[in-house]
């Protein structure tokens, strides 16, 4: 209760069934008054973001003896208002499992040896000069990740590119929202939302695009659940390919037949301008029209023939796959042309969804006395289309003008903490600097240079390997030294046995792992270094809205453990690139923040000061004279817009300042069930486990709750097969089998023909059977739509 | 389904399952006396989300986790919810997003954490007969009858007068932490 609430209720209190005197109650206000940031347990408390998913929750983190004994909710932080979900309550026992990584350790033919920092430094350090000199600048290479702190990636990056003179840093967030950057990047010239969680109040109708929202983003699906509860006139759409928990909440549930949510969105896009329900003035002042290559056998789907540009198995994995698409100027008139082709009638035979519920869609779509949020996240972005599919859910905020509005916003939601802090801000990404510039742009690179202080000319122009090619290039061994951070992709990269899964005797490539605890991955390493994780070092995170949240360090790491960030500064050092890192060891955290804050200010990416961070439950950026953005290109909301009204598309240039409306079509998936494969497979995540639950399996209540992988069925297939809950099945694609018990009718319940299988089990890799196909313009893969046979085992 | 013949239901076939291990009165009072072991042994630290303590009843929660609670015949009494006036944890909320059951017991690995520990403690009183303080947060349990009222309640914190319905009234809540500690204050070794 607040001292102002107090002496409100004191106020009235005289008049109540138990009077107290006035002595007391001015004794009671002094015990809340004096009450301090140490409880009664003990416990001191200081703010932290969640280190779990990309929702960024505050937690309050209570410490005491230098061990995290307690958290709670963050009632202070806007993201969360005091509540979490089960993996933020027991964000503690996370980082105490018993085999943490404590020492760095040094592979010795089938064993590992203790070794010492300095011994570790120095071996990473002559690795990568070995193979700079032997093989040059594609021969190394970083493969980094969304949980990086901003710290992490930016010492990451400018290692790499100002250090080394390589492109080859990228991140498992190249598997995760890598499409959405390209989605906003070729609408708006600028990378992340407009919108931020203020939309849950302000809509009225919320539109998931294959979002299972409940479990992946709850405490968000609790705020917009909260809404409803105040204002029961909200409404819950739930377009999905299977039941999940999202769809016990939803007012209508819409479900397509996988990929085919291209044709959807081209038939809402259809009804929109059949109905009149284009915002004609919006968009003739606002928005120009692009179309790019359409061509699917130009194109393909990254997985066949040599260049991944096929679309027949029969043609071999592909062993590259390259950047580069072109555009063109298009128009209305060509769009309603080009919407013939998707009316209800052929949309709906595409995709499954009856007619009327298209109509339903477009009718909310076009309603302009209602806001509307569409929601997305890894149905979406994880498509051998994913980038379209992007563009095509903004395309419906642009045609109806619906966007850059208090309630009305495509908001695409990320997964990882720091997605967009680290990955989308800093610039990790293969082609990316920071502030939404690229290594292939030689104003760009000037712009670098000048802050980094290195000559002209340092900066490779050329992008490196986005993670699939980085991958495939280290199965080849044309890459010869590569250092994984804060990830596990022998778990999560998708078709599994394309990568290297022995080490020969005369194998010269070198493999350095950091992580927490041991995982598939550090089973490939050729050296370990123990990191230290979340409050175990200071930080700061980015999450979905454009929040960049700062902690400090609260507890010491365990053994010799380090942060990642400190790993990475000292090889540098000992590679001959102090002048990289010059601040003093004890107090580099600010410094190195402040210079990367240099790239963001002016460019409408201004993330807030270092000690703006400290003080407050983050900032959403841009940030400009201390005051933070709720609504980007928003007149009134956005600083840098100069209307007095409407929006502004100040980013996008090359466009004239207006955002591009792209025109997508249909394109089947990569591979569709036949025969032999008569089951669609897709994956994902389940609400106790975060990742590949290296993390949350070691906290006992969650692994408790999900303690292993499962296969969902639909119980009409299982009544077919044999199936019961719980009967081992076997699962088989084209590329490999995995056996997993069944759950029938649980929390996911997919149509007949369906299967869902969580990524999660290190035992049970469901990623031998994904197909790596990618979406071709973001280079992310698609682990929704794959074909399978399933059989009791 | 109504609600009540969904309940009898359940309860009906779980009696099913549970006749033969207790005795309806022995469960209860087993609950009433439910210790801080009970308590601690179901949350991670003091303040965790308890996690489920009983089978999937294939009910919904809120079925007998109502405002008041409910007596379910041999199994025991079910607790009132106390987050009905939580911002955010209202009817429509998804109790299992905090709330999990457990289907095993394993561990994928051991764990060595320690949650802190519920402190014996009552609170602070001005004078002799003033009305305590709140020795805890409210947050996430506003509804203080959830917990000091009823069979389900401790007997060390059961409310002597539950009939005076606004607890906050003469009770003020002490243990707040509002603030954020200004930086590096932080006592890290
Ligand atoms: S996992 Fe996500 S939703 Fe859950 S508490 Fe953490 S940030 Fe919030």
């Amino acid at each position: 209760m607040k001292r102002r609430d107090l002496l409100k209720s004191l106020a009235w209190s005289g008049a109540g069934i138990a009077a107290v005197s006035c002595r007391d109650q001015e004794e009671a206000a002094r015990l809340v008054a004096e009450s301090g940031d140490v409880d009664q347990r003990g416990l001191t408390w200081q703010k932290a973001p969640c280190r779990f998913c990309g929702t960024g929750c505050g937690v309050q983190v209570g410490v005491a003896d230098g061990v995290v004994q307690a958290v709670r909710g963050d009632e202070a932080s806007p993201v969360n208002k005091g509540l979490l979900c089960v993996k933020g309550y027991h964000l503690p026992g996370f980082l105490y499992g018993e085999d943490r990584l404590r020492y760095p350790m040094l592979r010795d033919g089938s064993n590992y040896r203790r070794i010492s920092w300095d011994e570790a430094l120095d071996l990473i350090a002559s690795k990568f000069r070995e193979a700079l000199d032997a093989h040059g600048d594609r021969s190394v290479a970083m493969y980094g990740s969304g949980q990086w702190t901003v710290h992490d990636g930016y010492a990451a990056s400018k290692f790499f590119r100002a250090g080394m003179g390589s492109n080859n840093v990228d991140p498992n967030a190249r598997l995760c929202m890598a499409s959405a950057v390209v989605g906003f990047m070729t609408q708006f010239k600028s990378d992340e939302p407009m919108g931020c969680y203020e939309d849950f109040e302000e809509g009225d109708d919320f539109i998931l695009w294959g979002n299972n929202m409940a479990e992946m983003h709850p405490v968000l699906y609790s705020r917009i659940l909260e809404n409803k509860r105040k204002n029961p006139s909200v409404r819950i759409v739930d377009i999905a390919t299977r039941r999940t928990p999202t769809t016990d909440y939803a007012d209508m549930y819409v479900q397509f037949t996988p990929g085919s949510d291209l044709a959807l969105a081209n038939g809402i896009l259809h009804l929109l301008v059949a109905n009149g329900d284009v915002d004609e003035a919006f968009v003739r002042e606002n928005v120009i029209f692009k179309r790019g290559n359409e061509n699917i056998e130009e194109i393909g789907f990254g997985c066949w023939g040599p260049d991944g540009t096929s679309t027949n198995p029969a043609d071999g994995p592909a062993e590259r796959y390259g950047f580069g698409d072109t555009a063109r100027n298009s128009s209305l008139e060509e769009l309603e042309r080009f919407l013939e082709d998707y009316s209800p009638a052929r949309v709906s035979e595409i995709s499954g969804v009856p007619v009327a519920q298209i109509r339903s869609l477009a009718r909310m779509y076009g309603d302009q006395s209602r806001g509307t949020v569409s929601l997305w996240c890894m149905g979406v972005n994880q498509h051998s289309r994913g980038t379209w599919m992007n563009n095509l859910i903004t395309d419906l905020h642009l045609l109806t003008g619906k966007i850059s509005r208090p309630g009305s916003n495509p908001l695409s939601l990320t997964g990882q903490p720091s997605a967009c802090g680290t990955v989308r801000e800093v610039g990790t990404l293969a082609h990316r600097l920071p502030a939404d510039m690229n290594v292939n742009v030689d104003a760009h690179r000037a712009i670098a240079e000048d802050i980094w202080n290195v000559p002209a000319g340092t900066i490779n122009p050329r992008p490196g390997y986005h993670t699939m090619d980085m991958f495939r290039a280290l199965a080849r061994s044309d890459i010869k030294v590569m250092w994984i951070q804060v990830t596990n992709p022998w778990v999560t990269i998708p078709n599994l046995n394309r990568m290297i899964s022995e080490r020969p005797d005369d194998d010269d490539r070198f493999i350095i792992v950091s992580d927490i605890y041991p995982t598939p991955t550090t089973a490939m390493a050729d050296l370990i270094l123990p990191s230290a994780a979340w409050v175990e070092r200071e930080g700061v995170f980015g999450n979905t809205e454009r929040r960049t949240q700062h902690w400090n360090q609260m507890v010491p790491p365990p053994g010799e453990a380090t942060e990642d960030a400190w790993q990475i500064i000292q090889v540098a050092k000992r590679m001959g690139y102090e002048h990289l890192f010059p601040w003093p060891e004890d107090n580099w955290h600010e410094p190195m923040y402040e210079e990367y804050r240099e790239f963001t200010l002016g460019r409408g990416k201004d993330v807030a000061a270092y000690q703006q961070l400290r003080e407050t439950p983050g900032m959403l950026w841009p940030v400009v004279d201390g005051k933070e953005t709720r609504y980007r290109y928003a007149a009134g909301y956005d600083p840098y817009v100069q209307k007095s009204s409407g929006v502004h598309f100040y980013k996008a240039k090359d466009y004239g300042e207006k955002a591009a409306f792209w025109l997508r079509p249909y394109h089947r998936p990569a591979e569709v069930p036949d025969d032999e494969y008569p089951m669609w497979l897709t994956t994902g995540r389940t609400l106790e486990h975060w990742h590949t639950g290296s993390m949350t399996r070691r906290i006992p209540q969650l692994h408790q709750a999900v303690p292993q992988g499962y296969v969902e069925v639909n119980r009409a297939d299982a009544l077919d097969l044999g199936i019961n809950e719980g009967s081992m099945v076997k699962v088989s694609s084209r590329r490999g089998t995995v056996d997993l018990p069944a759950m029938i009718d649980g929390r996911g319940r997919p149509p007949r023909g369906t299967v869902f299988v969580p990524f999660f089990d290190e035992n049970r890799l469901i990623n031998v059977l994904t197909l790596d196909a990618m979406d071709n313009l973001s280079k992310e893969p698609d682990y929704k739509k794959c074909a399978v046979r399933i059989e009791l085992a | 389904m109504n609600r009540q013949r969904r309940l009898t239901l359940a309860v009906g076939s779980l009696l099913a399952v549970t006749a033969c291990l207790s005795q309806p009165e022995q469960i209860e009072r087993e609950i009433a006396a439910s210790s801080a072991e009970v308590r601690a042994a179901r949350r991670a630290y003091d303040g965790a989300p308890p996690v489920i303590p009983h089978d999937n009843l294939g009910t919904t929660c809120a079925e007998c986790h109502d405002e008041r609670g409910v007596n379910v015949p041999g199994l025991g009494y079910a607790p009132a919810q106390p987050h009905n006036e939580t911002s955010g944890v209202g009817e429509t909320a998804r109790c299992r997003q905090c709330h999990v059951f457990a289907v095993t017991g394993a561990q994928f690995v051991g764990n060595s954490f320690v949650g802190v520990a519920q402190a014996p403690r009552s609170g602070a009183r001005a004078t002799d007969g003033a009305p305590p303080t709140m020795p805890h947060r409210l947050q996430m349990r506003e509804n203080c009858v959830a917990c000091h009222t009823g069979p389900a309640a401790r007997t060390d914190i059961v409310s002597e007068h539950p009939e005076r319905e606004n607890c906050k009234q003469c009770h003020v809540e002490v243990a707040v932490t509002r603030s954020f500690v200004p930086p590096n204050t932080a006592g890290v070794e």
